[in-house]
């Protein structure tokens, strides 16, 4: 294939203008252009497409068949064809082509060494390649233009005598042969249309095979997904069954349990197994001997750790831990593991404590304590509280050694070696500070370094190293004088312990003081109150009159205590029996009426008297009950009718005259003051419309403008006002009922439990209307029915996987067995039913309960 | 023998088909003419599973509604009239158990006495017009507590249950519980003549002198409403069972129909030219009884506000019975009538007190063939046979509740219990469609949805494509937008109309609360 590199070079030249060119139409020039260039590629892909037989298309049609036809009548020029090749993925049109293309015609010269240019950066090979290969070109191509149309004879002479073609060429006189018509193709539309409906027909019948599956699901009202639930859980047995002996003490349990001869004596008889359990005495004995040593062993253990924990002496203890600490830490000498466990246990503790700073007065107990004050504490709390903030401090201290952190009790002689290794550090770390400052002072003075502005730099960074140096050099004088300082405040805080200590007393002593003072002050007003109450209940007989008059007329002391309690309960509406009134009032009540059996004249006994007289003629109850006056009777009264009624019969009373005259009267215009209200409530709900009137003064300048009155359009609208106020009355439900007023007051507050419009699926008021008609309750319902009106759309127990749905291929000749797996159905299971219908009885009777 | 099995075997099924046609609750809708094939499938389904609660509802009433209610059946229409029969005479007929439920109390100094019954029929409120209160149960006839208010007692009423009750007093109402303690001082209802309890919705209403009808929660305390009637003072007062409106009689012989949430009456009827004395409501809720000074008493169809039957009679009390009874008091004399088909009410039976006694009120036992009557000096119960209701639903009202079952219903019945504002007329209005209005402003939701809509539809125009630049994407853009803008700017106005603010602005002190973490990022105000 000696065509194929042409080939290649001539896409990429395209490359560009692939998307532009399209359409028949070139300039002349670009033609020429492609012609010299492509004629190649054109025989190339010739080949190609010979060989296809009509796989290709040569005119404005994007892809589709070969034309060889077209080539022979010539109706397209070679132009045409590589308009197609190379605008194969080019679609729609561009309006901006010719504007471009015009320029194109100047810079197709730059454009191609552009184009080398990349091929040549792209291949790697020499730009001299492409170049020569492009001016070869021309050689090759027959040069016809203007000479009429080409035909594939022209384009295939090449190939002529040329081996490798030979089946080309027989092709081609096959072709020339059969002169057969090549229809041509279908228009876009039409072939896109077939293309669609057969797209229809294989989509459809691809989703029809569903429909059996997915419409009885679809119409179900309710879906249950309650099958597959076993969720893998297995009886004890199966469990058992399946055990395997893993480690090696389960392994030797199963040598045993396994071995031959229990398993022959189980099946055998049980008795066997028992002869297998015999045991030496002296292997019995020996064992018994060990627990018994090991038992000792552990009672004096645990005598001695009881001794020891009864043992109260501090210093005892502190040896004791001293003791254990040594031993540590001989044994991490000894042990380094030992040792990196306890450092790890150590760094832990820190973390947490950094985690947490338990101890640093963040307690609920050390908030309190310096919320109140420090120096208001006894020296104990105080000792507490510095000793945790120790603990804090030695917790969150950066570990320098294991030694340092371990010392959690350590005295005061620790404390000052400790002080002087740090400031031993301290020194160190100033004087190799020191040397290196002067260290730094050499500048080298070669190379690039040497130049002025490298040189200005340098000595910039160094001032601020310097500077540094000198901070840091500070710092270290600083944590060394405060070492130093330490160990003498150490001292001082002991001093001032001291102190406070002979001044805490003393300072609470005022504060008690107060107290004192405050307690009687207190103790004082109680007495005031004591004092008080006695003037309020005095104040109370004063307001009380009547009571006050009666009592102290007539009662001793004694009765006027009880009749003052009995005013306070009545005062008082709050909860009580009414039992213990009963009883006190009772009490007071005798005395009421005793005083006034008496007869004894004070200014409320006569009026008192005056009701009585009134009282004896009052008639009977229940007319009395009419009467509006006889209503506001007072306790005097009614204890009159308890006392009067059990003596005097009932006697048949008159009527009050009140009373007869609204009867007389009753029914007289009854009918017409109903209709009155009426025609309010109509003009109220239907206001009636205005009088046309003019405005005085206006329309009336003339003596025609009066005497046409007033103007049409008023006249108008007054009446249809009026027409329409009658419609509305007519369209009320009471318009025929004479006797009856029914409101058309739109209630706002039930519009909330009306739909506002009909609810979707439902397009008639009355079908929806029928469908909630019937109750579903439980209230309504037998509990038969109560849970399939209730039922949700759905019906899943938990745990259930809902799997899509799978398609299964029916086979009609196999045999209807039940289905291999049910992944869902509209019915439920029948079992799982029963489960369900059990559940739901339950919850309803709970809920009925 | 043959035949008469087939008979009594197609009576049987034409009784089932009956009982089945009352609990479908009126016919399903005409599903053929639905276009819509899901609804209609999911319609279809529904009315089946309603077809079948029907059926296993009339099965199950079959099986435990057994006992049936009888009258009393003369051998000869004409020659016997029940009203004849004395007390006495069906005392000797009965059986044991009621033979004992019948009785005379004298109780001559405490006055005129009214009574109440629980809503299951078990207890009995016994308010004497003196201050006399008693509390029994009428079942093992205990004195489960009485007491004396010294006060007058105007009126008893039960709450939900025995456990406590209303009773209004010479000033106000008060609630005590079943041992006597007063609970609560009602002090707002003032002077109330007559009290209601609206069991479902727990409200307690009273009517005062003054003619103020108050509604209270009894559950929270709450003052629902308070309304002047306008016509005067009235202590005829009744709540209707069916939908819980409350019908007042009043002196121009009209009778108003109150509900909660309207100020006005719901409807306002002239019954009669004088005086109402009683007013009285029928289990269904459509019938209601009407007495007036008049010396008339009236049955009114509540649904057509229709005279249906008007009697020359004078009556101080009237009661429905669970049946269907009419009891009405007049003087010393009780009478019961009986609905013998098309409310054609005869009279029944007939009792007669001592003369002198005035019958006060007169009140049916739920659940017993048994008319309790408070008089002038004491209380009597006579019986009715057929009166009450012989099958009782122990979901609904239990005359034999244990103390849990107490407790269990009376927290359903709180937690079950209605908000008033779902008194009304026609309960069954509730989840229906309401009736559209002439003009209604649109909720924030509605404009939300056309203003989307109206967007859509501005995003949708294709604009031509003109000539160069003009039609650049950019401008395309900026022009799309300006559409949108145009689209949404009335509708963003009407919402703003709605809210009564604008949105932009957010009010001060409703700022919005940052979630915890990212509160110390907010800015703090400054000052």
């Amino acid at each position: 294939m000696p065509k194929k590199p042409a080939m290649r070079r001539g896409k990429p030249d395209r490359g560009p203008d692939k998307k532009r060119r399209h359409g028949p139409r070139l300039p002349r020039a670009m033609r020429q252009a492609l012609d010299a260039m492509g004629n190649g590629t054109s025989r190339g892909s010739d080949d190609e497409e010979v060989s296809d037989a009509g796989a290709e298309d040569l005119y404005e049609y994007e892809e589709g068949v070969p034309e060889e036809e077209a080539r022979k009548n010539g109706r397209y020029d070679d132009v045409a064809k590589y308009e197609y090749e190379f605008d194969s993925d080019a679609s729609g049109a561009d309006d901006n082509v010719t504007s471009e293309e015009e320029e194109d015609e100047n810079d197709d010269g730059e454009d191609e060494e552009k184009q080398i240019r990349i091929l040549e950066e792209t291949t790697g090979m020499p730009k001299e390649a492409f170049s020569a290969k492009k001016k070869k070109q021309p050689l090759e191509l027959p040069s016809q233009p203007g000479d009429g149309p080409v035909t594939i004879h022209d384009l295939l002479d090449n190939i002529q005598g040329k081996p490798g073609y030979s089946k080309v060429r027989k092709r081609l006189q096959q072709q020339e042969k059969k002169t057969m018509v090549v229809a041509a193709p279908l228009p876009k539309v039409e072939r896109e249309k077939l293309e669609r409906a057969v797209t229809y027909k294989e989509a459809n019948k691809e989703l029809t095979k569903w429909e059996r599956i997915v419409k009885p699901n679809r119409e179900a009202s309710t879906l249950f997904f309650e099958n597959d639930v076993n969720l893998g859980v297995n009886t004890i047995a199966a469990i058992a069954n399946k055990f395997e002996p893993r480690n090696r003490f389960e392994k030797r349990m199963n040598e045993i349990t396994q071995s031959n001869e229990i398993m022959e004596a189980h099946r055998n008889d049980g008795a066997k197994i028992l002869e297998l359990n015999k045991i030496d005495v002296e292997d019995v004995r020996e064992r018994q001997n060990r627990l018994a040593k090991m038992r000792s062993l552990l009672f004096r253990h645990e005598m001695k750790a009881k001794r020891v924990k009864k043992i109260k002496s501090r210093t005892y203890h502190r040896m004791l831990k001293k003791d254990k600490l040594k031993a540590a830490s001989a044994d991490f000498e000894a042990d380094p593991e030992a040792a990196k466990d306890y450092a790890m246990k150590q760094e832990l503790k820190r973390a947490e404590e950094r985690m947490t700073l338990k101890h640093k007065n963040t307690s609920k107990w050390a908030k309190r304590i310096l919320k109140r004050g420090l120096s208001v504490q006894d020296e104990g709390t105080r000792a507490a509280i510095a000793a945790q903030l120790q603990q804090n401090a030695l917790l969150t201290r950066k570990m320098n050694s294991m030694k340092d952190d371990s010392s959690s009790e350590e005295s005061s002689d620790d404390d000052e070696d400790e002080n002087d290794s740090e400031a031993k550090i301290l020194n160190r770390g100033k004087e190799r500070i020191l040397k290196v400052l002067e260290e730094d002072k050499e500048i080298p003075n070669s190379g690039v370094f040497s130049l002025p502005f490298m040189e200005r730099a340098m000595k910039k960074q160094q001032e601020a190293a310097y500077e540094e140096a000198r901070q840091a050099v500070e710092e270290y004088d600083d944590s060394l004088r405060k070492l130093e300082d330490d160990s003498t405040e150490r001292n001082e805080d002991s001093i001032k312990v001291t102190g406070k200590r002979t001044f805490g007393p003393a300072k609470n002593l005022p504060k008690d003081v107060n107290k004192k003072q405050k307690l009687e002050e207190s103790e004082n007003s109680d007495g005031e109150y004591d004092s008080d109450p006695a003037q309020h209940f005095g104040n109370n007989e004063a307001t009380t009159k009547k009571d006050v008059q009666l009592g102290t007329a007539l009662l001793d002391d004694e009765q006027n205590g009880l009749h003052k309690s009995f005013d306070v309960i009545m005062k008082n509406p709050g909860p009580k029996t009414t039992f213990e009134v009963g009883m006190l009032a009772s009490d007071s009540w005798k005395t009421v009426k005793s005083s006034k059996g008496n007869g004894n004249s004070s200014v409320s006994g006569i009026t008192n008297k005056s009701k009585i007289q009134a009282s004896t003629v009052v008639p009977n109850p229940k007319q009395r009950d009419n009467n509006p006056d006889s209503d506001s009777d007072s306790d005097e009264e009614m204890v009159e009718g308890f006392l009067t009624i059990s003596d005097t019969k009932e006697n048949y009373e008159l009527p009050s005259q009140a009373e007869l005259i609204r009867q007389a009267f009753a029914g007289d215009d009854v009918e017409a003051e109903f209709e009155k209200d009426k025609m309010e409530v109509l003009n109220e709900e239907n206001p009636e419309p205005e009088k046309p009137a003019l405005v005085p003064g206006w329309g009336q300048w003339t003596d025609i403008q009066q005497k046409k009155g007033l103007p049409s359009w008023m006249i108008k609208e007054h009446d249809v006002a009026k027409r329409n106020r009658e419609e509305a009355l007519k369209r009320r439900k009471d318009s025929k009922l004479k006797h009856v007023i029914i409101s058309e007051h739109v209630d706002k507050k039930v519009e909330k439990y009306l739909a506002r419009n009909l609810p979707f699926p439902f397009t008639s008021k009355d079908v929806y209307e029928q469908s909630i008609r019937m109750p579903i309750g439980p209230d309504f319902n037998p509990a038969i029915s109560v849970s399939a009106l209730n039922r949700p759309a759905i019906v899943k127990k938990p745990g259930v996987v809902i799997k899509p749905i799978q398609y299964e291929e029916v086979n009609p000749h196999q045999k209807p067995d039940e289905p291999k797996r049910v992944i869902q159905r509209a019915i439920p299971h029948p079992n799982a039913k029963k489960v369900s219908a059990k559940q739901s009885k339950g919850a309803t009777s709970h809920k009925r309960k | 023998m043959a035949p008469a099995r087939v008979d009594t075997q197609k009576g049987a099924e034409e009784d089932l088909e009956m009982k089945v046609a009352k609990y479908s609750r009126g016919k399903g809708a005409d599903l053929k003419a639905l276009r819509d094939k899901k609804l209609k499938g999911q319609l279809t389904v529904k009315e089946k599973l309603y077809g079948q609660s029907a059926k296993a509802a009339a099965k199950a009433e079959q099986w435990l509604m057994p006992t049936e209610g009888g009258f009393l059946e003369p051998e000869d229409e004409d020659l016997e009239k029940t009203y004849r029969v004395k007390q006495e005479s069906i005392l000797k007929e009965v059986d044991i158990l009621s033979s004992r439920k019948p009785f005379d109390m004298i109780l001559p100094v405490l006055g005129p006495y009214t009574i109440e019954y629980t809503s299951n029929g078990r207890y009995m409120l016994v308010g004497g017009r003196k201050g006399h209160l008693a509390m029994m149960d009428m079942l093992n006839m205990d004195l489960i507590k009485e007491f004396q208010v010294r006060e007058t007692v105007r009126d008893v009423a039960f709450l939900h249950n025995e456990q406590l009750y209303a009773v209004a007093q010479k000033k106000y109402p008060y609630i005590y519980n079943r041992h006597g303690t007063e609970i609560h001082c009602l002090k707002e209802h003032g002077v109330a003549l007559k009290l209601q309890f609206l069991t479902k919705q727990f409200l307690l209403a009273s009517i005062n002198s003054f003619g103020q009808l108050h509604y209270q929660d009894v559950s929270t305390g709450e003052m629902i409403a308070n309304y002047r009637t306008g016509l005067g003072r009235t202590d005829v007062m009744r709540v209707n069972p069916y939908n819980a409106v409350i019908g007042l009689g009043h002196a121009g012989g009209q009778v108003t129909m109150w509900k909660p949430t309207s100020v006005k009456p719901l409807v306002t009827m002239l019954c009669h030219h004088a005086p109402v004395t009683a007013v009285a409501f029928d289990r269904s809720g459509h019938l209601m009884a009407t007495a007036g000074v008049d010396r008339k008493i009236k049955i009114w169809d509540l649904r057509k506000y229709e005279v249906v039957k008007s009697y020359r009679q004078q009556a101080q009390s009237l009661d429905f019975s669970q049946k269907g009874l009419l009891a009405c008091s007049n003087g010393s004399e009780v009478e019961i009538y009986r609905d013998l088909g098309g409310h054609n009410y005869r009279l029944y039976m007939k009792h007669r007190m001592m003369k002198g006694y005035q019958v006060g009120k007169v009140l049916f036992r739920p659940y017993e063939d048994i008319l309790g009557i408070g008089h002038s000096s004491g209380l009597s119960s006579i019986l009715v046979p057929g009166s009450g209701e012989p099958n009782f639903d122990t979901f609904v009202d239990n005359p034999m509740e244990t103390t849990k079952q107490k407790r269990e219903k009376e927290v359903h019945a709180l937690l079950d219990k209605l908000p008033p504002d779902t008194i009304m007329l026609n309960p069954n209005l509730i989840a229906t469609v309401r009736a559209p209005k002439r003009k209604e402003k649109k909720t924030k939701k509605e404009i939300e949805e056309e203003m989307e809509e109206a967007v859509e539809a501005a995003k949708n125009i294709e604009r031509k494509k003109k000539t160069k630049g003009r039609s650049k994407p950019s401008k395309r853009a900026k022009k799309k937008e300006e559409d949108v803008l145009r689209a949404k700017r009335p509708f963003l106005e009407e919402s703003k109309e709605v809210d009564g603010r604008p949105d932009k602005k957010q009010r001060i002190g409703e700022e919005v609360e940052l979630p915890k973490a990212l509160q110390r990022f907010a800015k703090k105000p400054q000052s």
